[in-house]
């Protein structure tokens, strides 16, 4: 795992090369007129005010951020944050009032209708919250969607159709309507139509919302296993936090149109940016999600009776926190000491008693090679 | 400015509503204060000398007569309409021969099959008898027996029907396309829509005569003039109400606008514009046997004849022809839309293959070949029948003469207790201050703009009039006074309408309350809607005479179903939970009616009341054939003595009191602020 300083995302350091989709800047303004808005001192109101005075709404403050190639990022807050709204704005489905948007190095926002057209049709697929299937098509043919408006023929787009309905596990309801079909299957439905334009990009607008928790975990589950297998950029939208923390490889809290912090699952539970952040992860089982590297401390040469590494879990320790008597070492990736084991801030955090308790920084960065 | 407005308005909201809470009581007490000055003897209503220009029956003549010197020369009249009516002339004469060529076996096995594929079983043998039955029914005549079929009429009713349809569809599907793709169509669209619904079809009969003169390209063109406007607007319903996530799904897939349309709006639409064109065929065969009034052929013209000539046993057969032929086309192209989908195919319906289908045809082409070339067949055979039209008289005598007693005390207590002295109210009502009383109602509803287009209407209404013994081309004509045919209109409109809600909306609230009232209502409603206004007039002069009691009859009756479907479906719409809330609390049945049901159904019953007057004032006029005074009759006069000026003149005037009665029960804040 990699990690930034909580600030925002783009100190991100890569896994392979440049970004895949890159966005600076951007904002999302509704009502009339938003160009006044730019550089006024109105951008400061609270929303009603600023609705009051100007007519205008605020979704999208000056957002910037990176995804990577094969990495999971994402988007998190509640109802009317301006999460769905921002993912909108990266197709265009929503246009943008300011800012810079590319993927794969393409300029997004520059792009003319047919440019624009092309990199929805191979680049970027999107999973809807309401599952947005065309009730008037069999499953196949909302599957083949994407590739019939590539103009791909009819025979080789079933085909492909018919092989990601195996992998979503639906092989043998080709044929059958969206409303015939269960809330979960509609979602994998949905989820084959947008695999099977094969995009480098995946957006997944409040995909599981709708689902029920059981069936919700098992498409989440169903995304991580794909995941590995496909790695493609995915772009998640979520207000769920439990989610958010299980499928993100980073994680940006969003409010009032703002990213509030962006990091790690174990950085936003760990070390939360304000009382927002950490009012939302308050009631989160940290033994979970933190990892030992939250209780280091320096190490001032006693030789440690036993190690653990820096991303296991704090709750998968407490054997070894309560089971030797000597101190214990913290290893990093190579297998390197990083420093000693603070078996009194393990006992907090697992306690919930974070607070000042807990140091603004996480001793180690682990994994920042 | 405008920010500062939009900020204001919740406020005026909140004023309207508080000034809408004393709306009743202010106009009530205003209603008193005036009948006392109009009772202490301010008989003025209209004064008929103040006329603008030479009046309004003279602008109508003089441009009739314009027309009809100018039929030759002018490039307009000559060649655009006297080419696009010389081309409905020739296709429905073409049409008409074509149904006379299949024959009568190929038009029944035709209709039968066509009501197969779309339908049932039952869809189909119920057209068969429907279709047979314009045969089978016959009236006195000079045929063999003394009687003959209706084939032929009814034959020419299909044919003006299906190159109306046709004209329509043409016209309405496109530009409701066009409105639901661009914003700007649509606005431009809506206030002309709206404007062709409020308007009765007898307001535009008279100036289609004057431009395609009587015949059958008039009855088409009125046909289709009132049949586009709901085709135009369920398309674009039907376009616009796709959810919006799906066209989403398709433009993150990279569709083109095009492929959005072709490939998810417009085949998700294809269930309302098929309702659309359902409700088309049903409104075109309504104006089409009106249509009869201006020349056009076919089955209006015996209940038309029966009208005038008190032939009603004639006409009740004629009527019952009329009937069966909107239940046939009613049934089928409804099963159009139903056999569509999904449903269908999951209730087992198997559709046929391209391979049946030819098949299916070519056995209908091959039918149609041997009863026209080898069997000799034609029209219905001339024997195949039997008339009832003596019987139905005779019934229809036996069951006047018992209600004789009843029908006349009914009749004269409204004529005499309520008609005349409402009549003479209004009639005697100070203009100005009807104007004043309709500008402030229509301002409380639609802030000055409106007020300023009611007063303006009323004010023109009054001006409008014919100056006293008016003369055209020397010789003197009707005596038109606008005002106070208007008035008399309008007091018919007021009592079918208070009879109306009195009986229509509880009947909504009891449908709504008891599934068993329901149940017994629904096949009434369904039927009394598919039925043309003409219709009506047959049994209400059977039972009550000509006059002023069956046009209100006829207009009640008319525009009932609209009143009790409005309010049941208004009281349906009021959310689960709402209720379930007032339940959790205790309420009684009628507490939550009056306190939580009601109350939330409000905009449903305005939009009930908003129907129900142009129902009634469309049918009050139409209530002109069977001597219903007022406006109505003045088109009826007009036409029958061949006074073109009469005639338009009351249609602008009905142009007049339909806006004027529209835009008063219509407020600003009807469901989502759209009328449908």
């Amino acid at each position: 795992m990699t990690a930034t300083n909580g600030a925002p995302g783009t100190e991100r350091v890569e896994r392979s090369g440049a970004p895949l989709v890159r966005v600076r800047g951007v904002w999302k303004i509704f009502g009339p007129h938003p160009e006044r808005l730019r550089g006024s001192d109105d951008l400061d109101l609270p929303r009603g005010e600023l609705l009051a005075k100007t007519g205008c709404t605020i979704a999208s403050r000056d957002i910037t951020f990176d995804v990577g190639r094969g990495e999971v990022f994402v988007i998190m807050g509640l109802s009317g944050s301006g999460k769905s709204t921002l993912v909108r704005c990266i197709t265009r489905l929503v246009e943008p009032t300011a800012g810079d948007i590319s993927i794969g190095g393409q300029d997004v926002l520059g792009a003319d209708a047919r440019t624009l057209r092309e990199l929805r049709r191979t680049k970027i697929a999107m999973v809807f919250q309401h599952f947005g299937l065309f009730p008037h098509r069999t499953a196949i043919d909302n599957v083949a969607y994407g590739l019939e408006v590539q103009g791909v023929a009819r025979a080789t787009r079933h085909q492909r159709a018919r092989e990601i309905l195996g992998v979503v596990g639906l092989s043998g309801v080709e044929n059958a309507y969206p409303d015939q079909l269960s809330g979960g299957m509609q979602q994998r439905v949905g989820l084959a139509r947008a695999l099977a334009v094969d995009p480098e990009v995946l957006i997944f607008d409040e995909a599981f919302s709708a689902l029920d928790p059981l069936i919700r975990r098992e498409m989440q589950d169903e995304v991580l296993r794909l995941q590995e297998r496909l790695q493609k950029s995915v772009l998640f939208v979520t207000h769920d936090l439990d989610e958010a923390l299980k499928i993100g490889d980073r994680i940006a809290i969003m409010k009032d149109g703002r990213f509030v912090q962006v990091g790690t699952p174990a950085e936003i539970v760990g070390a939360p940016a304000d009382d927002y952040v950490r009012e939302f992860v308050r009631d989160v089982p940290r033994g979970k999600v933190l990892t030992a590297s939250f209780a280091v401390q320096p190490h001032a040469g006693e030789a440690p009776e036993s190690t653990v590494r820096h991303d296991a879990r704090l709750g998968e320790l407490l054997p070894v926190v309560f089971g030797v008597q000597g101190p214990i070492g913290v290893v990093g990736a190579d297998d390197e000491l990083v420093g000693i084991l603070d078996r009194r801030m393990v006992v907090h955090i697992l306690a919930g008693r974070e607070g000042g308790t807990v140091p603004e920084e996480p001793a180690g960065t682990p994994g920042a090679a | 400015m405008s920010s500062a407005a939009g900020s204001v308005a919740p406020l005026g909201g909140i004023r309207l509503r508080v000034a809408g809470r004393y709306t009743t009581s202010l106009a009530a007490g205003v209603l008193v204060c005036v009948a006392g000055v109009a009772a202490s003897g301010f008989h003025t209503g209209f004064p008929r000398r103040w006329v603008l220009g030479a009046g309004a029956p003279n602008w109508f003549d003089r441009l009739d007569s314009w027309v009809t010197n100018n039929q030759s020369s002018n490039f307009f009249l000559h060649t655009i309409v006297g080419g696009f009516s010389n081309f409905l002339n020739g296709t429905t004469n073409d049409v008409v021969s074509a149904l006379h060529w299949l024959t009568w076996v190929g038009v029944l096995v035709i209709a039968t099959l066509l009501a197969w594929l779309v339908g049932r079983w039952r869809t189909a043998a119920f057209s068969a008898l429907m279709v047979a039955s314009f045969g089978v029914l016959q009236i006195p005549n000079g045929g063999p027996n003394g009687i003959a079929d209706m084939w032929s009429s009814a034959m020419t009713t299909l044919a003006l029907m299906a190159v109306a349809i046709v004209i329509s569809t043409i016209v309405g599907i496109p530009l409701g396309v066009a409105a639901a793709v661009w914003t700007p169509v649509s606005k431009t669209l809506r206030p002309v829509l709206d404007m062709m619904q409020i308007l009765p079809a007898f307001a535009y009969l008279v100036p289609i005569v004057v431009l395609f003169s009587i015949g059958n390209p008039a009855g088409i063109v009125a046909t289709v003039i009132y049949a586009v406007p709901p085709l135009v607007r369920f398309t674009e319903v039907g376009i616009r109400t796709v959810r919006r996530d799906v066209i989403e799904a398709a433009e993150s897939f990279g569709a083109t606008r095009r492929q959005v349309l072709r490939d998810v709006q417009l085949p998700l639409a294809a269930q309302a514009i098929l309702l659309g064109l359902n409700q088309v065929i049903m409104m075109a065969l309504s104006i089409v046997v009106i249509a009869s009034l201006v020349g056009a052929g076919g089955l209006g013209d015996p209940v038309l004849q029966a009208l005038q000539t008190q032939q009603i046993g004639m006409g009740a057969v004629a009527g019952v022809l009329i009937v069966f032929m909107a239940m046939w086309l009613d049934r089928t192209s409804g099963a159009v839309g139903r056999s569509r989908g999904r449903a269908a195919v999951a209730a087992g319906r198997r559709r046929l293959g391209r391979r049946e289908l030819l098949a299916v045809w070519a056995g209908v082409l091959a039918v149609v070949l041997v009863s026209h070339y080898g069997l000799g067949l034609g029209d219905w055979p001339a024997g195949w029948g039997f008339s009832v039209v003596d019987q139905v008289t005779n019934g229809l005598n036996w069951v006047t003469t018992q209600l004789a007693g009843v029908s006349a005390s009914l009749s004269s207590f409204l004529t005499l207790q309520v008609l005349n002295p409402l009549q003479r109210f209004l009639g005697d009502f100070p203009w100005w201050l009807l104007a004043g009383i309709v500008a402030a109602a229509g301002w409380l509803r639609g802030g000055p703009r409106r007020a300023l287009l009611l007063a303006g209407c009323v004010a023109l209404l009054g001006l409008m009039q014919a100056p006293a013994g008016y003369t055209f081309q020397g010789t003197t004509s009707y005596d038109f006074t606008a005002w106070g045919d208007a008035m008399q209109t309008l007091s018919l409109v007021i009592v079918a309408l208070a009879l109306d809600l009195v009986i229509g909306i509880p009947l909504g609230i009891a449908a709504y309350r008891w599934r068993a009232v329901d149940q017994a209502l629904r096949p009434i409603l369904d039927l009394l809607q598919t039925l043309p206004a003409f219709v009506y007039l047959i049994p209400v002069v059977a039972l009550f005479g000509v006059g002023n009691l069956a046009g209100v009859t006829a207009s009640l009756v008319y525009a009932l179903p609209a009143a009790v479907r409005a309010t049941t479906l208004g009281l349906r719409a009021v959310q689960r939970d709402v209720i379930e809330a007032g339940q959790a609390f205790g309420s009684t049945r009628w507490q939550l009616l009056r306190k939580v049901e009601l109350p939330i159904a409000r905009p449903y019953i305005g939009l009930a009341v908003n129907q129900t007057i142009l129902l009634v004032m469309a049918e009050v006029v139409v209530a002109g054939l069977v001597g219903a005074g007022g406006l109505g009759l003045d088109v009826v006069t007009g036409f029958s003595r061949s006074e073109v000026g009469l005639g338009a003149a009351a249609g602008l005037a009905m142009v007049l009191m339909g806006i004027v009665l529209d835009r008063l029960s219509q407020s600003n804040q009807t469901i989502g602020g759209r009328r449908e």
